[in-house]
C-alpha cells in the first residue's frame, strides 16, 4: 500500500500547492484534452516544457512522478509495443507475418508513450498538490450549475467527501484485519489463484461488516447534529479565485494557441 | 520460548516525505514464561514491537529471535507462517476479524489453516469456546448477532485455537465494561499460570500491570526507556511524570498518605491487597501509641 502514489496528498507551500482547486481541476482536465491535439514533436516538446514547468513549481521532487508512473508501466509498455508492430506506413524495416516494424508504427508507439506519462504526470501533480476534500470542494462548485438539470449536486458531493475522508480510514482498517488473519494463518497473494481468491474472503467480510457499522454510526452522529439534507447550508471552507489561477489559466489558454500553430493539419 | 530484540530498528515508508521511525536500536528480552506487560505513551511504538513478534514485521534493521528463529531484514515470508503457530496475538479491537457464518467455524479457521482437519478444529473450537466462557448454544449462531463482549471472546477463543506458546495481547479489555474485563483479565491469568503461557500485554491500565504482570518494558519514542519488574518501575513517581506514565491506583493512594506524614511504607504497594496489608501492619504497630 506504501506504493500507491496517485491520490495521495503531498503537503506543501508552493505556488501550485495555494492555486484555487477549481483550476487546478479544470486545467488537468483541459490538459488531457490539449494533449490529443499535439500530433508532433515539437507540440510534445511544448507540453513537456509545461508539464515540467509545473512539476518544478509544484516543490515536489521527480522521483515521486517516476513512482506514478510505475504502476502503469505495464500497461503503458503493452499499449506502446500493440502500436509499435501493428502500425502500418512509411519504412518498414523488418516484417514477420502480421508484425511489422515500420517507422510510422515506432513514431505512433512514441507518441503514444509521451501521451500515457505527460496524462500521468499532470494528475499526479494534481493529487500531490491538492487535498482530497480540496478536489471534493472543487467539484461541487464546477457541478453548481447543472443543479438546474435535477442532478442532486450536494448529494453527490458529500457523499464524495465522505468516501475521500473514509479512504485512509478503510486503507488502515484493512492493513489491520490483513495484519489479524495472517496472525491466524492466512497467506495472502501466495498459492493457487483459486487458493489467493479464497483468502480474501476472511478480508473482505469484516471490512464490509465495519463499514456498514461506521456508516450507521456516521448517519447517526449527523443527524444528531442536525444535518437535515443539503438545501440551506451555509458553507466553511470558501475558496477565492486569485491572480496566480488567472494567471496560469493565461499560460494554459497561450500554450493552446502556440500548440495550435505546430500542430500539423 | 524466550525473545530477543537486537539493535531492532522500524522505519515506516522510507525513502518518502512519509518516512517515520518507529523503532529505535529496541535492544530487549522477553524472558520464557513471563507475564510481560509493555507500556508507554500512544505512539511510543509499542504496536509495531508487537508486530514484530510472529513477524508481521521484519526489522528495518537488527534481529529478533524467536526462539530459534531468527527474522532480519532479508528473512523471506514464507519461512514466517510457521512462526505465526507459535505467536498468537490477540488486536486492539478483535472483534473486526470475524467473518465466518457460525462462531464454532470462526474459531475452528485458524486451526484449519495450519492444517488440523475439519473435525480435530472443531474439537479444539468447543474446548475454546469453554475457556473464554461462551455458552455452548452460541457455538452455531452467527458471530454478528453477538453483543460485543461476547464478539470479544470469539476473537480471543480463534487465537487461542492455535494453541500458541506465545499469547500477544494489544489493549484486550479496551472498550469492555468492568466486569467483562476483570473476567477476561483473569482469563488470561489462569492460561499464564496453569498453562504457563508467556504473555505478553500492552496496555494503558497500570492497574493491570500492578496485578498480572511480573516484567515490565516501557517504550518512549520508539526506544527502551527501562525494562524491569514492576515494583521497580513504579518506585519512583516523579520519573513516571516525567515519561508521562501514571501510577497504579493503590500505590497513588499510597504516595498521598505517605505524604501526610502519618504513613510510611518500606516497601510500596501496587495493588490493592498488598496495600491493604501494609497499612494493617503499620496500624497494628500504630495501635499502642496513644494520641
Amino acid at each position: 500500500m506504501n506504493k500507491v502514489i496517485l491520490g495521495r496528498y503531498i503537503p506543501g507551500e508552493s505556488l501550485v500547492h495555494h492555486l484555487d482547486p477549481r483550476s487546478k481541476l479544470i486545467l488537468s482536465f483541459y490538459f488531457i484534452i490539449i494533449i490529443f491535439l499535439a500530433n508532433n514533436w515539437q507540440s510534445y516538446a511544448l507540453l513537456l516544457v509545461l508539464t515540467l514547468g509545473g512539476v518544478f513549481l509544484s516543490g515536489v521532487s521527480f522521483g515521486f512522478f517516476l513512482k506514478g508512473v510505475r504502476p502503469l508501466i505495464w500497461l503503458i509498455l503493452f499499449t506502446v509495443l500493440l502500436q509499435i508492430f501493428f502500425s502500418r506506413g512509411g519504412t518498414v524495416y523488418w516484417q514477420f507475418g502480421p508484425l511489422a516494424l515500420t517507422s510510422f508504427g515506432v513514431i505512433n508507439g512514441s507518441y503514444v508513450f509521451c501521451r500515457f506519462v505527460l496524462i500521468i504526470f499532470m494528475s499526479t501533480l494534481l493529487t500531490l498538490t491538492t487535498a482530497p476534500l480540496e478536489i471534493a470542494d472543487a467539484l461541487e462548485s464546477l457541478m453548481e450549475p447543472l443543479k438546474k438539470f435535477k442532478v442532486p449536486v450536494y448529494e453527490i458531493s458529500l457523499m464524495l467527501s465522505i468516501a475521500l475522508r473514509f479512504v485512509p480510514t478503510l486503507m488502515d482498517e484493512t492493513e489491520k484485519i490483513m495484519n489479524a488473519q495472517r496472525s491466524r494463518g492466512v497467506n495472502f497473494g501466495e498459492g493457487s489463484i483459486m487458493k489467493q481468491i479464497k483468502a480474501v474472503v476472511p478480508l473482505l467480510i469484516p471490512l464490509f461488516v465495519s463499514s456498514f457499522n461506521r456508516a450507521e454510526d456516521l448517519a447517526t452522529a449527523m443527524e444528531a447534529r442536525g444535518y437535515r439534507g443539503g438545501e440551506g447550508r451555509t458553507k466553511y471552507r470558501i475558496h477565492f479565485w486569485k491572480r496566480n489561477d488567472t494567471l496560469a489559466c493565461i499560460v494554459f489558454g497561450l500554450a493552446t494557441l502556440v500548440l495550435l500553430y505546430l500542430r500539423n493539419w | 520460548m524466550s525473545i530477543h530484540f537486537e539493535k531492532v530498528n522500524y522505519v515506516y515508508q522510507p525513502n518518502t516525505p512519509f518516512e517515520h521511525q518507529a523503532l529505535k536500536n529496541v535492544t530487549v528480552s522477553i524472558p520464557e514464561g513471563s507475564y510481560t506487560a509493555i507500556i508507554g505513551h500512544t505512539g511510543s511504538g509499542k504496536s509495531t514491537l508487537l508486530q514484530h513478534l510472529n513477524g508481521l514485521l521484519k526489522p528495518s534493521s537488527g534481529r529478533v529471535t524467536v526462539a530459534e528463529k531468527v527474522i532480519t531484514a532479508s528473512t523471506k515470508n514464507k519461512e514466517l507462517g510457521d512462526l505465526r503457530k507459535h505467536v498468537g496475538i490477540v488486536f486492539q479491537f478483535p472483534e473486526a476479524q470475524l467473518f465466518e457464518e457460525t462462531v464454532l467455524k470462526d474459531i475452528a479457521f485458524a486451526p484449519k489453516n495450519f492444517g488440523k482437519t475439519q473435525a480435530e478444529a472443531e474439537e479444539i473450537a468447543v474446548e475454546m469456546a469453554n475457556l473464554v466462557g461462551l455458552p455452548d448454544e452460541l457455538l452455531s449462531h452467527s458471530p454478528f448477532e453477538l453483543s460485543g463482549g461476547q464478539m470479544r471472546r470469539v476473537a480471543i477463543a480463534g487465537i487461542l485455537a492455535m494453541k500458541p506458546e506465545v499469547l500477544v495481547l494489544d489493549e484486550p479489555t479496551a472498550g469492555l465494561d468492568p466486569k467483562g474485563r476483570i473476567e477476561i483479565m483473569q482469563m488470561f491469568e489462569e492460561l499464564h499460570l496453569q498453562h504457563q503461557l508467556t504473555i505478553i500485554l500492552v496496555t494503558h491500565q497500570m492497574d493491570d500491570v500492578a496485578n498480572y504482570a511480573d516484567h515490565t518494558i516501557v517504550l518512549e519514542k520508539g526506544e527502551v526507556i527501562a525494562a524491569a519488574a514492576p515494583k521497580d518501575i513504579f518506585k519512583d513517581p516523579r520519573w513516571l511524570v516525567k515519561h508521562h506514565l501514571a501510577l497504579p491506583k493503590a500505590t497513588n493512594f499510597a504516595y498521598e498518605l505517605q505524604k501526610t506524614g502519618k504513613f510510611s511504607f518500606e516497601k510500596m504497594p501496587l495493588t490493592e491487597k498488598e496495600l491493604a496489608a501494609a497499612l494493617a501492619a503499620s496500624l497494628k504497630k500504630g495501635g499502642n501509641q496513644t494520641e
